[in-house]
C-alpha cells in the first residue's frame, strides 16, 4: 500500500457529481482538447514533473458488473476519476499545483460534490485526501527516471543521431566545433539520474523493508538450490 | 491590503535581522529542563529580557519604538521542552509532525549523513539523557553587552537550582569539545570593523524575504517581495501568514498551527543549523579546477558556484568581473559621500543614490538569463530563491512566483570561528544557519531536500547545490558533486564542467525549535495552556 514507485507518485482520485452536471465537464474537457483551449493548458505542461494526468467521466451504466453472483447496485452519481503520475509526493507538491494552476484544477473539477476549489489550500488538500484511491500494486520500469528525464534523454538521443549522421568531420578542429556545438545544443538535458531522494519517513521505512525481505528472499533461494 | 502586525507581541528576531542591524556578536545556550515547575519558573523569570519587534528608535525619528538595546534576548521550545514544560498533550498533539519528530529523526530527508550524521555533531546534542528543551540566543552590539546579559541569565538560572542545566558540548577552537554555549560573531576586517562575508569570502544574507507589516522600506520589495505580474514594478510584499502563525498565508488562509489558537499567534517556527565549511576543500577545489580548466578563473567559479560574486553582486545582472567590481566600488563611494555630506541638498542626492545602488543587490530575476549563461541554473541563489524562474519563461502559471513563494526561507544567523588557517578543513569555522517559517516541512526541508540535494525542479536531475549540496565520493574517495555552467543557447560554445566538487559544509549540530509570542510565554510560563 505506496503511491510511491521509484521517483514516481500515483494519485487515483475517484469523486463524485450529478449526472445532469457531468454533460458540462465533458463539453470542458472535449473544449480543452481543441487547439484554442489547449494554451490555456499551458500550466499544466509547464508543471513539467507530471508524467500525465487524466481525467475520465463514468456514468453509472458504465460501471462493469464483473459477474452475475455480483449483486447489483443502483449508482447515484456519475464518477469523475482522476489518475496521474508525478514526480515528488502530493504532500511535497499539492502547493506548487494549486498556487500554479488554481483555474485549471476548478475547471476539472467543476460541480463535483463538495469540491471546494483550490484556493483555500487546506480545504482543497482534504478533499482530494478524502477521496483518494490508495494504490495497491505499482509498477515502475524506470525507478531513476523523472518526467524530465525521459524528456531529456529522448532529447539527447534524437540530437546525438543527427550529429553521429552528420559525418562530416574532416580534421579533429571541425569534429570539436559540432561537438562544442552539440554540447551547447543538449546542455541543459545533461543531467545525471540517481536515486529518489526520500519522499517522506514512512516510504523510506517500506523501501527499507521491502529491499530487506528481497535479500532474505534471494539468499533463502541460493542456499536452498 | 495592508497588514498590522502585533510586533510587541512577536519576539524579535522574526522581523529583525539583528546581524544588519549593527549586532555583531551572538551566542546560543542550550538548557534541558529537569523540573516542570522550574523550566516555568524560568520562563517567568527570562520574560522581561525578551526582545520584541517593537520598532527601536532612531536618531532622526521620535515617533515612538522602543531604545535600541545594547543586546537582544529570545527564547525558543524544542518540541521535548514543550513536554517537559506540562503542555497538555492536546496541544503536543496539534503540532506538526516535522517538528515533534525533531531535525534528528529526520537526517534522511536533510540528507545529513556521513560525517554529517547526528552521532558526529557537536556532544551538546548527544547527551544520551539530557535532551536539549530551550534555546537561548543573545545578540549584542558588543561582547561586553553579550557577557552582561548572559551573566543576567546565569542568575536567573542559579534561581531553578537543579531544575534545569545549561547543556555543555559546543565544540569550539583548538579541540574544545564541552563549552558551555555557542559563540558567533560577524567576521571583521583588519581595520576591525565588521564585514557582511562568511568564511568563503562571500558577502552573505544579502537578500531576505520582504512580507507585509514589518514597516521596512516599502522600495526593498523588488527583488525581496514575491515575483507579481499585477504590480508594475514586477514585485508584491509576501502574506505574512508565510513567516508568522496566526496570519494571512499566499494560500489565503490563516497556516495550519497547534492549538489553543493564542498559543500560535505571534508565534513562529525556527531552524537552528551548526554548518561547519571546509574552507580548504573549497580554496583547493577553485585553484585546481581554474587550473585545469583555465577558461574560469577562481574568482568566476566561485561567483558561478553562488550565482553572486564574492563581492556581493548578482551574477545575472553583472555578468563580469570588472562590471561587480565597478558596482560595488561605487556603492562603498556613494555611502562614502552619504557619510561625508555637508548639506541637506547633498544628502538628499547621496541617500537617493545609495538606495537605488543597495536595491540592485537584490532586484533581478531571470528572466533575462532562461538558459543560465549568466547565472547557472544550478547556482545557490538560483536554487534557493528561484525567483519565478521555475515558470521557465511561459507565463503559464496563476503567478510567477507559483512554485516558489511557499518555499521562500527568513535567514537568520551569523558565521562562528576563524579561518584564518586556510590549510585545514577541521578548524572551527563555518555559519550558524537559522531560517524562520510557518512550516519547516513546506519552506526549509523542501528547500533544503528537493532544491541544495536534488535538481529536478530545475531539469537537472540529481545535480546538488554546489556549495551546500551533501555531496559524496567516488570509489578513489573524490568528491562526486557536479556542476554544469551553461553558455548562450545557440552558441557554438560548449557548456563548462565542474566535476568531483566534494562536500564543502558540514551539519554539526541542530534542532527544530517553536519562538511562541510574548503572550504564549506568559501562559507557558504560568502553565495555563489549556485547549479546552
Amino acid at each position: 500500500m505506496s503511491n510511491i514507485a521509484g521517483k514516481a507518485y500515483a494519485m487515483n482520485v475517484v469523486t463524485p457529481i450529478k449526472w445532469y452536471r457531468a454533460w458540462i465537464n465533458r463539453l470542458i474537457f472535449w473544449a480543452g482538447g481543441l487547439p484554442f483551449f489547449s494554451s490555456h493548458l499551458k500550466g499544466l505542461t509547464t508543471l513539467s514533473l507530471i508524467h500525465y494526468a487524466r481525467w475520465a467521466l463514468v456514468s453509472p451504466r458504465q460501471f462493469p458488473r464483473l459477474d452475475e453472483s455480483q449483486p447489483k447496485e443502483t449508482i447515484k452519481y456519475t464518477y469523475m476519476f482522476f489518475f496521474s503520475n508525478f514526480n515528488g509526493s502530493w504532500n511535497q507538491y499539492v502547493d506548487s499545483f494549486h498556487m500554479a494552476i488554481p483555474a485549471g484544477l476548478d475547471l476539472f473539477w467543476h460541480k463535483n460534490i463538495k469540491y471546494p476549489n483550490s484556493i483555500p489550500l487546506q480545504p482543497f488538500h482534504s478533499y482530494i485526501n478524502h477521496n483518494q484511491i490508495w494504490t495497491n500494486h505499482y509498477y515502475n520500469a524506470y525507478p531513476l527516471a523523472t518526467s524530465n528525464d525521459i524528456k531529456a534523454a529522448i532529447a539527447v538521443k534524437k540530437k546525438l543521431k543527427k550529429f553521429i549522421e552528420l559525418n562530416n568531420f574532416d580534421s579533429p578542429e571541425l569534429f570539436q566545433k559540432e561537438y562544442n556545438k552539440l554540447l551547447n545544443d543538449v546542455q541543459e538535458h545533461l543531467n545525471l539520474m540517481e536515486p529518489t531522494p526520500i519522499v517522506s519517513l514512512s516510504a523510506e521505512a517500506v523501501e527499507k523493508r521491502r529491499t530487506a525481505d528481497h535479500h532474505r528472499f534471494r539468499n533463502r533461494a541460493a542456499s536452498s538450490s | 491590503m495592508t497588514v498590522s502586525l502585533e510586533l510587541h507581541d512577536i519576539q524579535g528576531n522574526v522581523v529583525k535581522g539583528y546581524g544588519r542591524q549593527h549586532f555583531s556578536f551572538a551566542r546560543y545556550i542550550l538548557f534541558a529542563i529537569h523540573d516542570e515547575r522550574a523550566g516555568r519558573k524560568f520562563i517567568r523569570n527570562i520574560l522581561p529580557l525578551i526582545t520584541t519587534a517593537t520598532p527601536w528608535k532612531t536618531c532622526d525619528n521620535d515617533s515612538g519604538g522602543v531604545p535600541k538595546p545594547e543586546a537582544t534576548t529570545n527564547i525558543a521550545f524544542t518540541y521535548h521542552g514543550l513536554k517537559c514544560l506540562g503542555l497538555p498533550e492536546s496541544s503536543l498533539h496539534s503540532f506538526p509532525t516535522d517538528f515533534s519528530d525533531g531535525m534528528r529523526a529526520r537526517r534522511d530527508i536533510l540528507g545529513d549523513h556521513g560525517k554529517s550524521a547526528p552521532e558526529n555533531w557537536d556532544p551538546v546534542w548527544n547527551h544520551p539523557d539530557k535532551k536539549v528543551a530551550i534555546l537561548v540566543s543573545i545578540n549584542g552590539q558588543s561582547t561586553v553587552a553579550i557577557e552582561n546579559r548572559y551573566k543576567e541569565i546565569q542568575k536567573i538560572l542559579e534561581g531553578v537550582k537543579s531544575g534545569m542545566e545549561q547543556l555543555c558540548g559546543h565544540r569550539g577552537e583548538s579541540g574544545a569539545e564541552d563549552l558551555p554555549y555557542q559563540e558567533a560573531s560577524a567576521i571583521f576586517n583588519e581595520q576591525g570593523d565588521p564585514t557582511p562575508k562568511e568564511h568563503f569570502g562571500y558577502t552573505d544574507g544579502i537578500s531576505n524575504p520582504f512580507f507585509k507589516g514589518t514597516g521596512k522600506n516599502p522600495n526593498l520589495v523588488i527583488g525581496s517581495g514575491k515575483p507579481s505580474r499585477d504590480n508594475p514594478e514586477g514585485w508584491a510584499p509576501i502574506e505574512p501568514g508565510e513567516f508568522l502563525l496566526g496570519y494571512r498565508d499566499e494560500s489565503q488562509e490563516t497556516p495550519k498551527a497547534p492549538t489553543p489558537p493564542l498559543l500560535a499567534k505571534n508565534g513562529t517556527f525556527m531552524v537552528y543549523r551548526k554548518l561547519h565549511q571546509n574552507v580548504n576543500s573549497f580554496d583547493t577545489y577553485l585553484s585546481n579546477q581554474s587550473t585545469k580548466h583555465p577558461e574560469f578563473n577562481e574568482e568566476e567559479i566561485a561567483a558561478k558556484f553562488a550565482g553572486r560574486w564574492r563581492n556581493g553582486a548578482p551574477i545575472t545582472r553583472f555578468p563580469t568581473e570588472e562590471e561587480a567590481d565597478n558596482f560595488v566600488k561605487s556603492v562603498k563611494e556613494t555611502k562614502k559621500a552619504l557619510d561625508n555630506a555637508k548639506d541637506a541638498i547633498e544628502l538628499e542626492e547621496a541617500e537617493l543614490l545609495y538606495s537605488v545602488l543597495l536595491s540592485q543587490y537584490s532586484a533581478f530575476n531571470y528572466d533575462e538569463d532562461l538558459d543560465g549563461s549568466r547565472c547557472p541554473v544550478g547556482a545557490h541563489i538560483r536554487r534557493c530563491n528561484p525567483r519565478g524562474s521555475l515558470e521557465y519563461g511561459t507565463k503559464a502559471y496563476a503567478t510567477p512566483g507559483a512554485l516558489t513563494n511557499r518555499r521562500r526561507l527568513l535567514r537568520r544567523g551569523l558565521p562562528y570561528g576563524d579561518s584564518s588557517d586556510r590549510s585545514r578543513d577541521d578548524g572551527n569555522h563555518g555559519i550558524i544557519f537559522m531560517t524562520l517559517g510557518a512550516s519547516i516541512s513546506r519552506q526549509f526541508e523542501f528547500v533544503q531536500q528537493q532544491w541544495i540535494n536534488y535538481g529536478n525542479d530545475f531539469k537537472a536531475a540529481n545535480e546538488k547545490d554546489p556549495l551546500l549540496g551533501n555531496h559524496g565520493v567516488d570509489k578513489l574517495g573524490r568528491g562526486n558533486g557536479k556542476m554544469l555552467f551553461q553558455k548562450n543557447k545557440g552558441s557554438d560554445e560548449s557548456p563548462y564542467f565542474c566535476s568531483h566538487i566534494p562536500r564543502f559544509v558540514d551539519m554539526h549540530g541542530g534542532e527544530y525549535f517553536f519562538l511562541p509570542s510574548i503572550t504564549a510565554l506568559h501562559f507557558i510560563g504560568r502553565g495555563t495552556v489549556d485547549g479546552t
